[in-house]
C-alpha cells in the first residue's frame, strides 16, 4: 500500500488540498477503520489521501446544540457520540446505533462521516440518522454550502450525492417536538460485538401527553441498496395512539415497512430470513 | 496421593504470560533475518481443472524477484498421510487451495506483483463436491495417487475404518426403542490469531536447513520435511517461535512449508512466507465435514443395547491426518456409556473440496453430537428422564469396554451428577416457555483419551535436567508449548519436587537439535506424558544430589526434603547450589540426568481392540440457552461443566482450557461455517465467518472431578480437548428443549431456527 498524504490543518488548507486533487484520484481519511481495509483489498496506484485527522475546525470536530437542534461534526467519533448527554437524552436511537458499531476500540476512532460516506446499506449510525430526519451540511472547494436530507444523500451501495469537489462537514438533527419519545435501534446479527447488521431497524417516535404519535421516523438498513426511510409507514402512525398499534393496525404498519424492503440473499443471510425478521421486528417495536 | 503439595493444585501464571501480554513475545511473524526474501504462493483460480501451461517468464524478469518455482523446477516427494499430495501441482488442480507456483522477492509488494505476472492456462473441469457423488461409479478418479480401488473397493475412497463388538442382531431384538437419524456437521476452521508462517534458511556451505516453524509435532515434521525434500532429517533443524494458536491445525505439514524451504534452497537466502487472514481461511486446515447415519437402541429400562453407525467424511482432494479421525470416533461410539454391541464404519472420500486436517477433539465433537442427540430422542420415546437415562448407562470404574478400553478410574457418573445438580437441570427441563425468549437446557457427556494415544511407534517423551552451580534448573523437554500451558506444569513439578523457586527454572523446548524425542502436541497428552517424563528425571537427579549431599554432610542414609533451594535431612541442611558446586568442582561430575518415559498404553490390534491410552478423561456439560423467536438467535446463557481431570495441576490454566474449548464448541454449534460455492470458499474473512468474541461468552461454571489416576503425574489426566467435545451436543439438546424442535445439522444458525419455528407454526395452524 503506497499513497501520498496531505494533512490540512485548517478549513482553507483542506479546500485548497481538495482543489489541488481535482485531477487526481483521492480519498479522505479520518478514522481509517474502513479505508485501510479497502485499500488492502483494492490496491490503487497514484492515490492521494487527504488526511482529516489533524484538521482543526470547530464545525468539523464538535457537537453543538442550538434552538433548532443538534449539529454533529463530520469528524466526531462514535465514542464521542456515545458520551454526549443531549444524544443520550433526546436521541436514544442514535446512541444505541453508535453503541453497536464494531467494537469499543474501533468506536474510539471511527467517525460519524466515515460511517455515512461509506454509504453502506448496513451503516448503523447512518440508519439512526435517517430515522431522525438528519440533514447533511456539505461544502465545496469554493466554500459554498449546500444542505441535503440524509435519506437523499445515499444513492446506492457505496454511492452518495457528493461530488468530487465536495465534502460532508456536519450533520444536523432537528430538535424533538415532543418531550415523550419511544426511540431505539434494533440490529440483527450473529455476534454481540464486531458485527455488521444483517438487517437493522431504527425508530424514533414522539408522542404527546395523550400518547398520540406526533412525529415518527422509521428507517431500515441492509434490506435494500440504500438505507430506507419508510415514509408511508411513518405517515401511517401519525395521529394514532401508541396503544392502538396492535392486531390489524400493527399488521398494516408492518406491511407498510416491508414495502420498502427489497432484500437479497448473501453469505450472511437469505432474503427470506431478512424479510421474516424485519416483519418480526416491526411487531416488537410497540411491545 | 494425599500428600501435602506445595504448588501443584495452586493457580500459577503461565511462564510465557508476561511476554504474551506485553507484546514482547517473538512470533514467527516477528522474525527478520539478514538478506531475507519474502515468499508468496500462486494458488489455482479454479478448484478443478487441467493445467495447460504455466508461463513464469514475466515474473522472473521483474526486478527484485530472486526466484520463481513450479513443479517442473523441483525434485520432491509427495506429502500427506497417504503420500497423495504433490507440493506444487503440475498437470491438474483439485481444490481451491492448490499451489501452482511460488516466488521469492526482496519485498512482499514485489512478490505480490510477480504472482500477478504468472500466466496459467487452464482447462476448467466440472468438480465433484459431494462425497456421495464421488462414491458413484460414474464419478471421475479424483486423486490419481489414491489406492481406494485396491484397498477399499472404490476408487475415490481415501481411507476406511471398520470396527465392531458384541452381537448386534441380538441386541436389536431386545431393544424396546430404536432411533435412526442422519447427522451432518459443517466445515469449520481453527482461526488461530497467529496466521500460518514459516521462515526457512538453507546453507549452501553444509547443506543444512533451519526452519522457524509453528508445528505442533517438531520431530514428525522434521521427518516429513526430509521426506518431501529428499534430505537427511538430521540436516534439518526445527526451531519453534512462540505459536499464535495450534488447536490441531499444525499437526500436518502443509505444502507452504516445503515450498518455503525450496525457495531458500534455490536462492541460498532466508525466505519467509506469512499468510494474511484471507489466505489463512483459504489454505489452512479445517475440521472434517461428516454425514453420520446413526441407529441406537435401548431396552425397556433405558439400558443401551447397541450402536450402529455409518459415517462418510469429506476427505477433500488430498489426505491429511484428518482422515484418521475415525480412530478416535470409534472409541466414542464403542465406549461412551456402556454399549453391549457396536458396528462402526467410516469412509473418507475424495472430493474437490479442500482437504481437512486435525482439529481439537479429532472427530469426537462430531461423534458426540450424534450420540448425545440420539440419547435424548430415545429417552423421550421411553418416557425416561434425559438425565436418568445417562446415569443408568454411565461408564464406571473398573469397566473394560467392548473395545478393550480399561477405565481404571472413572469420573463419568460424578461429573453427570455434578452438572445435573449445579444447573438445577431437573427444575429447568421441559419448562415450555411460550414468549419471545424461550429458555432450554441440554445435557451431554464425553469420553476422550487422557493419557496419550498409542498411534505412533513411540508415544513417549524425553527429559533432560541440568542443575547449575548457582542452583538454577534447566528443563530440556522433548514436548513443546503451543499455548496449552504444559511448560508451566513442568516448572511447577520442579518447584514441587526439588524446592527450586519458580524464578530459577528455565524450560528449553524449541529446538530439535537440542531437545530429546517426543511425538508432539496432540491427543491431550503433553502434561501427562511430559509430566511423567519429568517426574522420572526428577527421581534420577534427586538420587545424584542425595549421594553427594550425604557425602558432604557425612551421613550414611537420608531421605531429603527439598525446600527453598535447600535439602533437609533431620537437623541438617545444605543448599542445592553448594551440592552442585561440590559435584562439579570436587567430584568432577555434572549434575545432569536424562529420562525417557513411554506410557503403559498398548497398540490396538487389527480389529482396533486394545487399551490405547494411559488413562481416560470423562466430562459432562449442562448448557442453558435462550432462543429469541423474533430473530432465531440462540444465546448461550450458562455452561456447567464437570470433568474428570484426575487431579487439578494448575487451576487457572485448567479454567483457561475450559473456557477456550467451550468457546470453540459454541462456535461449532451455532455460528461457524465455511461456505463453499462449487468448491470456492465464499466467506474467507471474520466478516463472513462468524467466530464468536469474548462478548458472546456465557459464564462457565467449572467443577473438576479428581479421581487420582495412578498413571498420571500426581494422578492427573489429559484435559485439553475435552471441554469442546460435548458442547455442541448439549447446545443442540438445549435448543430442542427450548422450542420443541430437534436439530440434526450444525451449525444451528438463526436462519435454521427461524425456519423450524415457522414450520411448527404452520403445522399448528393446519
Amino acid at each position: 500500500m503506497d499513497f501520498d498524504v496531505i494533512s490540512p490543518k485548517t478549513r482553507e488548507a483542506l479546500l485548497e488540498a481538495m482543489d489541488a486533487c481535482q485531477d487526481k484520484k483521492y480519498r479522505f481519511g479520518a478514522g481509517y477503520t474502513d479505508l485501510i481495509n479497502d485499500l488492502n483489498a483494492n490496491p490503487q496506484e497514484d492515490l492521494t489521501v487527504i488526511n482529516l485527522a489533524q484538521l482543526q475546525d470547530d464545525v468539523f470536530s464538535n457537537i453543538t446544540e442550538d434552538d433548532s437542534g443538534l449539529h454533529i461534526g463530520a469528524l466526531v467519533t462514535a465514542a464521542q457520540v456515545l458520551e454526549n448527554e443531549y444524544v443520550q437524552t433526546h436521541f436514544p436511537v442514535l446512541w444505541e446505533a453508535a453503541n453497536s458499531v464494531a467494537s469499543m476500540q474501533i468506536r474510539q476512532t471511527a467517525t460519524l462521516a466515515g460511517n455515512i460516506c461509506q454509504a453502506s446499506p448496513s451503516g448503523d449510525m447512518s440508519c439512526a440518522l435517517v430515522a431522525l430526519n438528519a440533514v447533511c451540511d456539505i461544502i465545496n472547494t469554493r466554500d459554498e454550502m449546500r444542505i441535503e436530507p440524509l435519506a437523499n444523500f445515499f444513492r446506492g451501495v457505496k454511492k452518495t450525492s457528493l461530488a468530487k469537489y465536495e465534502i460532508l462537514r456536519s450533520i444536523f438533527i432537528p430538535k424533538n417536538i415532543q418531550y415523550n419519545i419511544k426511540s431505539g435501534y434494533v440490529k440483527i446479527g450473529t455476534r454481540v460485538s464486531m458485527e455488521i447488521a444483517i438487517l437493522s431497524v431504527a425508530y424514533h417516535l414522539q408522542v404527546d401527553e395523550k400518547n398520540i404519535i406526533a412525529a415518527a421516523g422509521i428507517a431500515i438498513g441492509a434490506v435494500a441498496p440504500t438505507i430506507k426511510y419508510t415514509q408511508t409507514a411513518c405517515e401511517f402512525l401519525i395521529g394514532r395512539s401508541l396503544y392502538e398499534i396492535k392486531d390489524v393496525v400493527l399488521e398494516n404498519f408492518s406491511s407498510q415497512v416491508l414495502n420498502y424492503a427489497t432484500p437479497i440473499s448473501d453469505v450472511r443471510a437469505s432474503a427470506w430470513y431478512r424479510t421474516t425478521v424485519l416483519e418480526n421486528v416491526t411487531k416488537i417495536i410497540f411491545d | 496421593m494425599n500428600k501435602n503439595l506445595k504448588i501443584i493444585g495452586k493457580s500459577t501464571p503461565k511462564l510465557d504470560g508476561k511476554e504474551r501480554v506485553t507484546g514482547s513475545a517473538v512470533y514467527g511473524h516477528d522474525i527478520d533475518l539478514p538478506n531475507m526474501l519474502h515468499g508468496m504462493i500462486l494458488r489455482t483460480k479454479y478448484p478443478c481443472a487441467n493445467i495447460i501451461s504455466i508461463d513464469t517468464s514475466a515474473a522472473k524478469a521483474l526486478e527484485g524477484v530472486a526466484c520463481v518455482i513450479t513443479a517442473a523446477d523441483v525434485d520432491v516427494n509427495m506429502i500427506g498421510y497417504k503420500r497423495d499430495h504433490p507440493i506444487l501441482k503440475s498437470n491438474t488442480v483439485n481444490c481451491n487451495r492448490d499451489e501452482i507456483a511460488a516466488v521469492a522477492a526482496t519485498s512482499k509488494e514485489i512478490a505480490r506483483k510477480a504472482l500477478s505476472l504468472i500466466k496459467v492456462e487452464y482447462e476448467v473441469k466440472q468438480g465433484v463436491y459431494d462425497p456421495f457423488e464421488a462414491l458413484l461409479e460414474a464419478s471421475p478418479t479424483l486423486n490419481e495417487r489414491g489406492k481406494g480401488l485396491e484397498q477399499f473397493g472404490n476408487k475415490n475412497m481415501a481411507e476406511s475404518f471398520h470396527y465392531e463388538h458384541g452381537d448386534l442382531e441380538a441386541q436389536k431384538a431386545r431393544s424396546k426403542v430404536i432411533v435412526t437419524k442422519r447427522y451432518e456437521t459443517s466445515r469449520v476452521t481453527h482461526c488461530c490469531l497467529g496466521t500460518s508462517n514459516i521462515t526457512a534458511s538453507y546453507s549452501k556451505l553444509d547443506g543444512s536447513l533451519t526452519l522457524w516453524a509453528s508445528t505442533q509435532v517438531p520431530f514428525l515434521y522434521q521427518r516429513d520435511i526430509a521426506h518431501a525434500l529428499k534430505m537427511d532429517a538430521s540436516k534439518i533443524r526445527v526451531l519453534q517461535p512462540i505459536i499464535g494458536g495450534g488447536f490441531g491445525s499444525k499437526l500436518d505439514m502443509h505444502p507452504f512449508e516445503p515450498i518455503c524451504a525450496l525457495l531458500s534452497i534455490q536462492t541460498g537466502k532466508p525466505v519467509q512466507i506469512l499468510y494474511d487472514r484471507e489466505e489463512e481461511f483459504l489454505a489452512s486446515p479445517t475440521r472434517q465435514p461428516m454425514v453420520i447415519d446413526l441407529t441406537t437402541g435401548a431396552d425397556a429400562e433405558g439400558r443401551f443395547t447397541f450402536r450402529e453407525v455409518k459415517i462418510v467424511l469429506d476427505n477433500g482432494a488430498y489426505t491429511s491426518w484428518g482422515a484418521t479421525t475415525p480412530f478416535v470416533m470409534m472409541q466414542t461410539y464403542s465406549s461412551l456409556y456402556q454399549v453391549p454391541a457396536c458396528w462402526f464404519q467410516a469412509d473418507a472420500v475424495y472430493t474437490n473440496n479442500p482437504f481437512a486436517g486435525s482439529f481439537r477433539g479429532y472427530g469426537n465433537p462430531q461423534a458426540t453430537f450424534s450420540i448425545e442427540t440420539n440419547i435424548d430422542l430415545m429417552a423421550k420415546e421411553l418416557g425416561i428422564g434425559k438425565d436418568e437415562i445417562r446415569l443408568i448407562n454411565a461408564n464406571y470404574k473398573g469397566e473394560i469396554t467392548g473395545q478393550g478400553l480399561h477405565f481404571k478410574t472413572c469420573g463419568a457418573q460424578p461429573a453427570l451428577e455434578k452438572v445435573i445438580a449445579e444447573s438445577a437441570y431437573k427444575e429447568k427441563i421441559n419448562r415450555g416457555d411460550t414468549g419471545r425468549y424461550r429458555r432450554g437446557i441440554g445435557l451431554a457427556s464425553m469420553l476422550h483419551v487422557g493419557g496419550g494415544a498409542k498411534i505412533y511407534r513411540s508415544d513417549g517423551c524425553g527429559t533432560r535436567l541440568k542443575l547449575d552451580h548457582y542452583g538454577y534448573l534447566t528443563i530440556i523437554t522433548g514436548s513443546n508449548e503451543i499455548g496449552q500451558g504444559s511448560e508451566t506444569i513442568l516448572a511447577m513439578i520442579a518447584v514441587e519436587e526439588l524446592g527450586i523457586p519458580m524464578d530459577k527454572i528455565k524450560v528449553i523446548n524449541t529446538d530439535t537439535d537440542v531437545k530429546p524425542w517426543d511425538v508432539g502436541v496432540h491427543a491431550s497428552r503433553t502434561s501427562f506424558v511430559a509430566g511423567n517424563s519429568m517426574l522420572g528425571a526428577v527421581k534420577l537427579i534427586k538420587e545424584k544430589l542425595s549421594k553427594e549431599a550425604m557425602k558432604l554432610l557425612s551421613i550414611d542414609a537420608a531421605d531429603f526434603d527439598y525446600k527453598d533451594g535447600s535439602m533437609f535431612s533431620s537437623e541438617k541442611e545444605i543448599k542445592i547450589d553448594k551440592v552442585v558446586r561440590e559435584m562439579h568442582f570436587g567430584s568432577n561430575e555434572l549434575c545432569q540426568v536424562e529420562y525417557f518415559y513411554e506410557p503403559p498404553s498398548s497398540f490396538q490390534d487389527k480389529r482396533f481392540m486394545g487399551d490405547v491410552s494411559g488413562n481416560y478423561a470423562f466430562a459432562s456439560q449442562a448448557i442453558e440457552v435462550e432462543v429469541d423467536t423474533v430473530t432465531g438467535n440462540v444465546k448461550v446463557m450458562d455452561v456447567w461443566v464437570s470433568q474428570d481431570v484426575g487431579r487439578v495441576l494448575n487451576p487457572v490454566g485448567l479454567q483457561g482450557q475450559m473456557e477456550g474449548g467451550i468457546a470453540t464448541g459454541i462456535g461449532f454449534a451455532l455460528t461457524e461455517e465455511m461456505i463453499y460455492a462449487e468448491g470456492k470458499l465464499i466467506n474467507p474473512s471474520f466478516h463472513g465467518y462468524k467466530l464468536l468474541t469474548s462478548m458472546d461468552m456465557p459464564t462457565v461454571h467449572f467443577f473438576p472431578i479428581e479421581t487420582y489416576d495412578e498413571a498420571g503425574p500426581y494422578g492427573s489426566k489429559g484435559a485439553g480437548e475435552a471441554p469442546l467435545i460435548p458442547t455442541a451436543a448439549a447446545i443442540a439438546n438445549a435448543v430442542a428443549d427450548a422450542i420443541g424442535v430437534e436439530f440434526f445439522s450444525l451449525p444451528i444458525s438463526a436462519e435454521k431456527v427461524l425456519k423450524a419455528l415457522a414450520t411448527v407454526k404452520e403445522n399448528q395452524l393446519v
